[in-house]
């Protein structure tokens, strides 16, 4: 509570004293209880007043201090003092109210979002300085202790640690790092000390980055948004031109003025369209905070709209459904005892060799090569390999390649690369290396599924690849074989296959595939941790390589939407009940004024719902 | 040239709306936009009479919120 706040509360504690002392005062006295009763209205009502006379002064009649002001003077030339000083005092308390709720709001964000480091620690002359992040130049050395936040891109040059990257990437799990690492600014430093070198000045860093892009997506608009703003534009002349239509009518009519015009009282009361203007953006923008913490960048509250209403999504396969990176998936030995021998003859082989395919085959025997002896290789580019290892001569490489040297090498072989093997002048059997799927890919698409999510797949591989992947995974469709520009003509046709009224969503990496990113209605880029090509053609960047958080942010545009429409249905509602009953004569000031202000209350309320979100795997 | 400034004493969501709109009708402005969340204006304007624009926007500002200011 700030010490305005605090003012008010103090203002109406004592209003509202003063108000049930002038309501004790005998109805006899008449005309005489009026100033009774301007006590507490001027000390509850004054700055109202204030405020009201400055606008008029400006030419703001369809002013909410304004509107509150006649409504409250007409009520105590009506005589109706109770009702003049109460509805003043209910609306300062709304007032407040809403002034807390929206203070509180923005300090959650705020918390979210508080991952700006307030100083480095540099090296300097060999001494340890504190800077502010800012000052830092690109190449010195950041000393980060254990506990402290790392506040500048960088690469490890000394130490290893465990980093708590979660308040980028929302994943709880530590991240190992060891020299030569690169490492992201905002990430805490848990276990050692580290000295990173600084690859990147402050205001280009992860952290910087982040920041600025959250902060912006409040400025682009969602569609209910803009609704609110026409809305909001054309509601309080309505109303007000109402009030006096039904005043001045009714009192024609009936000839009862008095009442008629209490009754229009009661609609400039409740002429403030501040439940919906202050609830939606805030839903929005709770929405986009809480997707930051969990490591899911929206570049705007129109994406969450456009995420919520999504029904196709179309994935690249590889780094976004797989993690682009080659591994043993498996050994076909022609002798089932013979898998051991088998990658080893293959991974010594092949040591020599810095293929991607060679890689991974060492990664997988785990073997040391200096305890074997490798010679006269032989490497034939996209063939194979043949080479003497401990005196035994050793071929691994295609069915071709074996073929030549007079090999029958198994037909029957799965999709992927294959590696098959010959030693000591036998054919052993084959490896294969396959591109490996990410651990929650059939998980995600499973559970897009089930909402009823139609899947697609764009591969560049082939199209057996392609297909096993889709089947694998339970994608709905596949298109393989397709060059970056064939991407787009793809995307264009399932642009025109979506239902009407869905949107459409890609998630790739970002790399090469910007104009589709583009393109698609959403584009959801994967990796943002260091890709600054993917944060700039995304609208949505999920921080870590993890498809699963599409789920997560795809529930948050659905509660975010639910949210909005709750809030536009109770606060119209409620609103035009209390017209249609003030109207009537059923209503009185003091519904009126909870229709004003306890509807924009409990909008905001709901709307803070958004800033608190459970995740979805 | 786009600019971003941080709006202080910002207390009511409808009177950024009006103040957005009537930043966003002021000559040599191509947008503005008020995010009552965050208290920033985002006033994209001619370049050469940028600042001129600013000190327009802050007089559309007071005259729907007297203590509002914008913090250059």
């Amino acid at each position: 509570m700030t010490r305005r706040h605090k003012q008010t509360l103090a203002r109406i504690l004592v209003a509202g004293v003063l108000l049930i002392a002038a309501v004790l005062t005998p109805q006899a006295w008449g005309l005489w209880r009026l100033p009774i009763f301007l006590i507490p209205y001027f000390v509850v009502g004054w700055d109202v007043l204030w405020e009201a006379v400055c606008n008029i002064a400006h030419g703001e009649i369809f002013d909410e201090n304004f509107l509150m002001c006649v409504a409250t003077l007409g009520a105590l030339v009506l005589g109706e003092y109770t009702e003049a000083v109460g509805v003043m005092l209910f609306y300062q308390v709304g007032e407040l109210f809403q002034s807390l709720a929206v203070s509180k709001s923005r300090r959650s964000i705020a918390q979210l979002m508080d991952i700006r480091p307030d100083s480095a620690h540099v090296l300097r002359g060999g001494k340890e300085v504190t800077v502010d992040p800012d000052e830092v130049q690109v190449g010195e050395t950041l000393v980060v202790r254990p506990g402290e936040r790392i506040a500048l891109d960088g690469v490890v040059v000394e130490g290893s640690s465990s980093l708590d990257t979660a308040a980028l990437t929302g994943e709880s799990m530590p991240r190992d790092v060891e020299e030569g690492q690169e490492v992201s600014s905002g990430c805490v430093n848990l276990t050692g000390l580290l000295h990173i070198e600084v690859s990147r000045p402050f205001g280009q860093s992860t952290v910087a980055r982040i920041l600025e892009l959250v902060e912006n997506a409040a400025a682009k608009k969602a569609k209910a948004e803009h609704f609110i703003t026409r809305f909001a534009r054309w509601y309080t002349p309505v109303v007000v031109l109402g009030a006096a239509a039904l005043a001045i009518v009714g009192g024609l009519v009936t000839g009862h003025w008095g009442e008629w015009v209490r009754r229009a009282l009661i609609f400039l009361v409740i002429s403030c369209p501040c439940a919906l203007v202050i609830s939606i953006p805030m839903a929005f923008f709770g929405g986009i905070g809480g997707a930051s913490r969990q490591g899911v960048l929206v570049k705007g509250g129109n994406y969450l709209e456009l995420l919520a209403k999504t029904r196709t999504v179309v994935f690249d396969k590889t780094g976004t459904l797989t993690q682009g990176k080659f591994a043993l998936s498996g050994l076909y030995p022609v002798r089932d005892e013979e898998e051991e021998p088998l990658l080893r003859w293959a991974a010594l082989a092949e040591s020599h060799s810095n293929h991607p395919i060679a890689q991974s085959l060492r990664r997988a025997w785990q073997g040391d090569v200096k305890d074997h002896t490798v010679t006269d290789v032989e490497e034939i580019p996209g063939r194979g390999v043949c080479a003497t290892v401990d005196g035994v001569e050793v071929l691994a490489g295609n069915a071709v390649f074996l073929s030549q040297h007079g090999y029958t090498p198994a037909q029957d072989v799965p999709a992927g690369t294959v590696v098959h093997v010959a030693a000591q002048g036998r054919y052993l059997g084959f490896a294969l290396i396959a591109d490996q799927v990410k651990d929650h890919a059939a998980e995600t698409i499973a559970q897009l599924k089930a909402q009823g999510v139609r899947t697609v797949m764009l591969t560049g591989d082939s199209r057996e690849v392609g297909e096993q992947m889709a089947q694998r995974l339970g994608l709905d469709q596949v298109h393989a074989q397709l060059l970056p520009q064939d991407k787009v003509d793809q995307l264009e046709q399932l642009l025109d296959q979506k239902p009407e009224g869905t949107a459409l969503a890609y998630v790739g990496d970002g790399v090469n595939d910007a104009p589709v990113l583009s393109r698609a209605d959403v584009g959801v880029a994967m990796g943002g941790m260091g890709s600054d090509a993917a944060i700039e053609a995304a609208d949505v960047v999920l921080m870590d390589d993890d498809p699963a958080k599409l789920l997560t942010a795809m529930s948050i545009a659905r509660k975010c939407r639910a949210i909005v429409i709750e809030n536009i249905v109770f606060a119209l509602g409620v609103k035009g009940l209390f017209l249609a009953m003030g109207a009537f004569g059923v209503a009185t000031m003091w519904e009126a004024v909870f229709a004003d202000v306890g509807v924009a209350v409990i909008a905001i309320l709901n709307a803070s719902r958004m800033l608190y979100h459970k995740k979805s795997i | 040239m786009k600019k971003v400034f941080k709006l202080e004493e910002l207390d009511c969501a409808n009177c950024a709306r009006k103040m957005e709109e009537a930043i966003g009708k002021l000559p040599g402005v191509h947008s503005a936009s008020i995010s009552f969340m965050t208290q920033k204006l985002t006033l994209e304007a001619e370049d050469g009479r940028f600042d001129e624009i600013v000190t327009e926007a802050q007089k559309c500002i007071s005259r729907v919120e007297r203590h509002c200011r914008i913090v250059k």
